[in-house]
């Protein structure tokens, strides 16, 4: 028996070694014969030669839900939009805003624009396609228009469109759309951008369509208008995607893009050492050093983006004010004083924050609008000042307790500077947390972190959230208003829309309500001149900075890996890097 | 036994119909499905109560409950929330690879297990039955995350760097139509499930060979002058088996689930991904989808177990 075992392991042993020595497969193995790519697979990316295919694969930490952004608001989704079913124009790694299947930005000099503000008139380029070669019109677009509005459809969000009045077509390459009101943002309006989803759909395969958000079509378009068309969608595990042939602008270089979902960073780390992939779009700032460390074989991109991390007070207040804004609970009663929100700012080191766990690759943003053209360039953030803070709070009437924390009268009640701070359990956030209870518990502060998973943690009025219902002190999360600077920021300031039984689905997370504040979002939304709006939005900001609303961490970086065979376009801090996607080559 | 088997199917039914209502309602407290979209600017709070009403998540939660239920009944177990595909269909996309994945673990660890159960019994307190035991106990305390990326740090990104043929991370874009691709790309998952799994299934082969080894009817064999070999693979082992059975019953239902952290290392489009990603988010669709069918199975396999105890032991008689 001894014998018979050992021969068994032996033989185990042997097809072990037999079975690895066939492994090594290069970064860009062909896809499975039956995938049925309109490209020739790929060969093995050790012998390039010109003429051959060109294929990179990308590792996304998520699959997609579905494709077409109208029915998902998935960043992944977003991002294989940009790569297949482009819209109108598009944001620049410049931030600007530039035309896709437009011809022109529609403007007041070019008549684009109508002086009411409320006419836009695209012009499409001439002679444009999808990939199945039919011609793609204006009539498209009024398709787009149309399926978005119809009640047989279940779009996640007709915000925008719902102010749409008419889009006529009086020739193919023209689109004039007609607002009932003043729409500031029409810009995010049929275009392809972070955080809108105006992809122009092929009314010749969709027409006569209806419940769009179930069709065959969502998961796996037929057809495209981007750089690319998906050939095949192995579900779980990968995309295969080929060149478009009819694609308007420059000829894609890449014949085939893969995209792999990974859902672990540390896999994809791995995975870009060994070559299996050539690049990861996913990881967290937390991980930039890792990255760093393996240059020069792997390279790393941080581009700090718009959204922002921020720390803010629970102001509401179940008063509410002129009848408005009522919250369910009231918050911490020393937020209520201006003094405090400062002192707690002054006594929260977060340049340190930047430079030891961002490793120094972003910044702290002054406002809610950073590295954008809304960005109020004349403030500067508050510098780490824990005597100014500690002197603020002894004016404010809190002085140190024999245990270390400052306590005092706050409406009549001896009140201690002790409070909960809630956030999700992300790494990165712990650490962040926990720095920042070092930091105030140095001014007599006691900050106490709680973690929740984000399902939790952001769960809406109806599910008990935290946030909506008022159930916290402080609390934190990452969010950005762009690429129109306004929608997103009325949603969540607004005193209209403080959460309560009457409006549960209301985004005022911050339960403020402050009409100074209605009327200057509402300034910064009369026009649709952006000169106008910026002056509106500069007051804004400074008046959110003046009273130390909320506390503003850190700009969020998109961090990238890639290897150095491929060859990326330009990184976008508004639209990552899939707005060029047509540029990417591999060496 | 068919009234048995009719009894404990009734029996069944009760019970799925209570898991059902307990995943429910851990899944709903557990997660909003629209906290995703609590910071996303470009939905209205408008478009929010829309959406939640279009859900039918602003109804009570028994309601919401009944509706799920009144469907799965059916055989339909609803649309995902967010892909906005049949529950179904997700399921049966990766059901076939968790099952090549599990099942292949699942095979290794028994034959594995038996025999480094088998030699750690017969050789009690020898070296190589310390050593075995030894093992079995790190592979038992580490935790597979631990042994996965150490693994594929070792067999794919080292053995690359050093030159060694190396194993895939499992992150490629490789053609699941190959059979040799598919077996390289199962060694390191199924190693690392191996791992576990044997830790703790030889240990409970060792232990009730041993105390099989001390009845009297193995004295008895001995003292008739079987030989070891005989005495150990015809009356022993036959005998140590049976609680085998038992825990190999109820496990086979549990690989229905995936393994989470093997497939999210290894990047397997199975079950267990499936689970996470959608259980983060709230879909409860596909959450309950996913586990009625494990239940059910768990159910299915335990009356199984029940009625195959019967031919594999003579003494035990359904009634």
């Amino acid at each position: 028996m001894k014998r018979n075992l050992s021969v068994l392991l032996s033989l185990v042993v042997l097809a072990s070694i037999l079975l690895a020595a066939c492994g090594g497969g290069a970064a860009t193995e062909a896809p499975a014969a039956t995938e049925a790519p309109a490209v020739e697979a790929p060969a093995a990316t050790e012998a390039p030669v010109a003429a051959e295919p060109k294929s990179a694969t990308g590792a996304w930490s998520q699959e997609p839900d579905n494709i077409v952004p109208y029915y998902t608001q998935m960043s992944y989704a977003i991002w294989i939009a940009q790569l297949t079913l482009v819209g109108l124009a598009e944001w620049d790694d410049q931030g600007s805003f530039v035309p896709e299947l437009a011809a022109e930005i529609p403007s007041a000099a070019n008549g684009g624009v109508s002086a009411d503000g409320l006419t836009i008139t695209w012009k499409l380029k001439e002679g444009l396609k999808w990939s199945d070669g039919e011609a793609l019109t204006s009539a498209d677009v009024k398709f787009t228009f149309d399926q978005v509005m119809d009640p047989a459809n279940a779009p996640l969000s007709r915000t925008g469109y719902d102010k749409i009045a008419s889009v006529e077509t009086p020739d193919d390459l023209t689109v004039v759309i007609t607002f009932s009101e003043l729409y500031p943002g029409w810009q995010t309006l049929f275009t392809q951008g972070p955080n809108n989803a105006g992809s122009i759909l092929p009314a010749h395969i969709l027409a006569g369509k209806t419940a769009l958000e179930s069709d065959p079509f969502i998961h796996q378009p037929t057809v495209a208008s981007g750089p690319f068309v998906i050939t095949d969608w192995v579900a779980g595990d990968h995309m295969v995607l080929v060149r478009n042939d009819n694609f308007y602008g420059s000829r894609p270089i890449l014949d085939t893009v893969n995209i792999k979902f990974v859902p672990t960073p540390e896999t994809a780390l791995a995975a870009l050492q060994t070559g299996d992939v050539d690049w990861y779009p996913d990881f967290s700032e937390s991980d930039i050093e890792t990255v760093n460390a393996l240059e020069p074989a792997v390279h790393l991109k941080v581009v700090p983006g718009a959204d922002f991390e921020h720390y803010f007070f629970n102001l509401g207040t179940t008063a509410g004010v002129d009848g408005k804004g009522a919250a369910d609970q009231d918050g911490f009663c020393p937020f209520k004083d201006v003094n405090v929100r400062k002192a707690i700012t002054l006594g929260i080191n977060r340049q340190a924050f930047v430079d030891s766990l961002l490793a120094g690759k972003t910044t702290v943003p002054v406002s809610q609008w950073p590295n954008s053209e809304w960005e109020n360039k004349s403030l500067t953030p508050a510098t780490y000042d824990p005597d100014g803070a500690a002197a603020l709070l002894e004016e404010a009437g809190y002085a140190l307790g024999d245990d270390g924390i400052r306590h005092g009268d706050c409406n009549g009640e001896d009140t201690k500077l002790s409070f909960t701070f809630d956030t999700t359990d992300k790494q990165l956030r712990v650490d962040i947390a926990l720095a920042v209870q070092s930091d105030l518990a140095k001014i007599g502060v006691e900050f106490k972190p709680n973690h929740s998973p984000a399902g939790t943690f952001f769960a809406g009025y109806t599910d008990g959230g935290i946030m909506p219902t008022g159930n916290y002190d402080m609390a934190g999360y990452t969010t950005g208003f762009y690429p129109d600077p306004m929608p997103g920021a009325i949603d969540s300031f607004s005193c209209d829309t403080v959460p309560n039984a009457e409006k549960p689905a209301g985004a005022n997370n911050y339960l403020i309500c402050d009409p100074k504040l209605d009327e200057l979002m509402a300034a910064g939304n009369a026009t649709a001149d952006p000169a106008t709006r910026k002056v509106a939005i500069d007051e804004l900001q400074k008046y959110i900075y003046d009273n130390y609303y909320v506390v503003m961490m850190y700009a969020r970086a998109n961090v990238y890996g890639y290897v150095d065979r491929f060859v990326p376009g330009s990184f976008g801090f508004f639209s990552n890097m899939n707005w060029n996607a047509e540029v990417w080559d591999v060496k | 036994m068919w009234a048995y088997i009719a009894r404990r199917s009734i029996q069944a039914l009760f019970t799925l119909l209570i898991i059902t209502v307990l995943c429910f309602i851990l899944t709903r407290l557990s997660a909003d499905p629209l906290a995703q979209y609590a910071t996303n600017p470009n939905m209205s709070t408008a478009d929010k109560e829309a959406l939640r009403e279009r859900l039918g998540l602003n109804q009570p939660l028994p309601v919401q409950y009944f509706k799920w239920l009144g469907l799965a009944v059916q055989g339909d177990l609803g649309n995902s929330f967010f892909s906005k595909q049949p529950v179904s269909l997700m399921i049966s996309q990766r059901l076939p690879n968790t099952l090549k994945l599990m099942f292949t673990y699942e095979i290794i660890t028994i034959m594995v297990s038996l025999v480094l159960g088998i030699i750690s019994a017969v050789r009690q307190y020898s070296l190589l039955d310390n050593v075995i035991t030894t093992f079995s106990f790190i592979g038992f305390s580490m935790p597979i995350f631990f042994i996965a990326l150490g693994a594929m740090l070792i067999f794919a990104v080292k053995f690359k760097e050093w030159g060694f043929p190396y194993l895939p991370t499992g992150a490629d874009i490789w053609d699941q139509k190959d059979p040799v691709e598919y077996i390289k790309h199962m060694i390191l998952p199924v190693s690392c499930l191996v791992i576990i799994g044997t830790a703790g299934y030889a240990r409970f082969i060792r232990t009730s060979i041993l105390e099989v080894l001390g009845q009297d009817y193995v004295r008895t064999a001995r003292a008739k002058g079987l030989s070891n070999r005989v005495v150990l693979y015809k009356h022993a082992l036959r005998n140590a088996a049976l609680p085998l059975v038992t825990i190999i019953g109820l496990d086979i239902p549990g690989l229905l689930g995936g393994a989470l952290v093997t497939e999210s290392v290894y990047a397997w489009p199975g079950m267990g991904r499936l689970f996470w990603e959608y259980a983060q988010r709230g879909d409860f669709p596909v959450v309950l989808g996913i586990l009625l069918i494990i239940s059910s199975a768990v159910v299915i396999f335990t009356i199984i177990t029940d009625v195959v105890y019967t031919f594999v032991d003579p003494r035990i008689r359904l009634s």
